[in-house]
């Protein structure tokens, strides 16, 4: 129930955020809190599906719920503009809006399968941990700067 | 007068040690290269590699001080004169007969070895912002960590326009001078038109005990310094 709550909380907050003109600066900022504490938590499921760090499932399952609870919340904040300021989001995006698009959603419905890989054993985490650093890397390539 | 099987206008030019260490090379650099590409779960991979690359530049520069004649920097890091003969004569084509690297292939060794060695060092800080961080990469500031990630990520073509101009000019060398490179980097001997004093040899165990240092040393840096470190 709990768990439902906080990604209805997300979903609602997205929408809004779509809905509002928000400053490009606060957009930003909203994008790179939200990436980091995915990556922070996407970076502990892959080290233990690598077995570089024992699996424990109360840790994958918190891991993984947040990683699928954030996943689409940056989406909302990708408005106009907010390509100029303290962030590696490329032109590009807003050039070919539908292909980012696409690949954004593609990195939601993979990371929405990490909780229940996290939470059933360590070889569903493997491929669900693959798949999705598969749609992180996709959208980086192409719209992230190095 | 002659040895079995050679001829005697032959001469070995490249001991075992660094032939090994050339072709494993290119090999993980090619390795390297491809994981890199595709990452995902072949990260993993694509950092022992460069783990692997690690230790095999540290052992050669150890054995361009102390290993075979035509390996050591001293005999064939020379001026940019030497070099510009060299190159003289090549376009000229009529490349000086030379026992091991030419002035020019000499800097290249060198400016091939910096740059693997700026790979390999750059990675093991490196941070994919995804899922994988180098060994090393939580001892440093994320700053550092940001820097090391992008020289990391524009070597790479250095790398592979280096390895462009390799392949380029050993065919040159092939079709253009009619002389082949390949086969003495396999075998280690080389045809001479007149007889010379062979280079000297330095000895094999001596290779395998640098290459255990090298690799104990590499083994410390992303194993047990970072455990140590956290």
């Amino acid at each position: 129930m709990k768990k439902q709550a906080i990604v209805a909380a997300f979903t609602l907050a997205a929408a809004f955020a779509a809905e509002a003109q928000i400053k490009p600066e606060t957009q930003i900022k909203q994008r790179r809190a939200g990436y980091a504490v995915m990556n922070f938590n996407f970076s502990s499921l892959a080290a233990m599906a690598e077995g570089k760090k024992p699996f424990n499932k109360d840790e994958a399952a918190r891991n993984a719920d947040l990683v699928a609870a954030l996943s689409d919340y940056m989406k909302g904040f990708f408005g106009e503009g907010t390509d100029k300021g303290e962030t590696k989001a490329k032109p590009e995006i807003w050039q070919t809006r539908s292909d980012f698009d696409a690949k954004m959603d593609k990195m939601i419905s993979e990371a929405r399968k990490l909780p229940a890989a996290a939470r059933a054993d360590l070889p569903a985490l493997k491929t669900a941990v693959t798949d999705a650093g598969a749609a992180c890397k996709a959208c980086h390539d192409d719209y992230r700067a190095k | 007068m002659r040895e079995a099987g050679l001829a005697a206008d032959q001469v070995a030019v490249w001991d075992l040690p660094l032939r090994i260490f050339h072709w494993t090379l290119a090999g993980l650099v090619v390795f390297s290269f491809v994981t890199g590409k595709v990452a995902g779960p072949w990260l993993e991979w694509h950092m022992r590699s460069g783990y692997a690359i690690l230790a095999l530049v540290l052992f050669r520069l150890a054995w361009g001080v102390v290993g075979s004649q035509t390996a050591r920097f001293t005999a064939f890091v020379r001026g940019p004169r030497a070099g510009l003969e060299y190159l003289e004569a090549a376009l000229a084509r009529r490349p000086l007969q030379v026992l091991g690297h030419n002035p020019l292939g000499g800097w290249m060794v060198v400016f091939m070895l910096a740059l693997l060695l700026v790979q390999a060092a750059t990675g093991l800080f490196v941070d994919d912002e995804i899922a994988t961080q180098g060994p090393l990469a939580g001892t440093v500031s994320n700053a550092l960590v940001a820097r090391f990630t992008t020289l990391h990520r524009y070597n790479e073509w250095v790398i592979l326009g280096a390895v462009v101009l390799h392949l380029v000019v050993i065919a040159a060398y092939h079709w253009g001078l009619r002389v082949n490179l390949v086969g003495p980097m396999v075998h280690g001997h080389m045809a001479v038109r007149a007889p010379v004093e062979p280079p000297r040899t330095a000895s094999t165990l001596l290779a395998g005990v640098l290459f255990a240092l090298a690799c104990a040393a590499v083994y410390w840096l992303v194993i047990i310094f970072p455990r140590a470190a956290a």
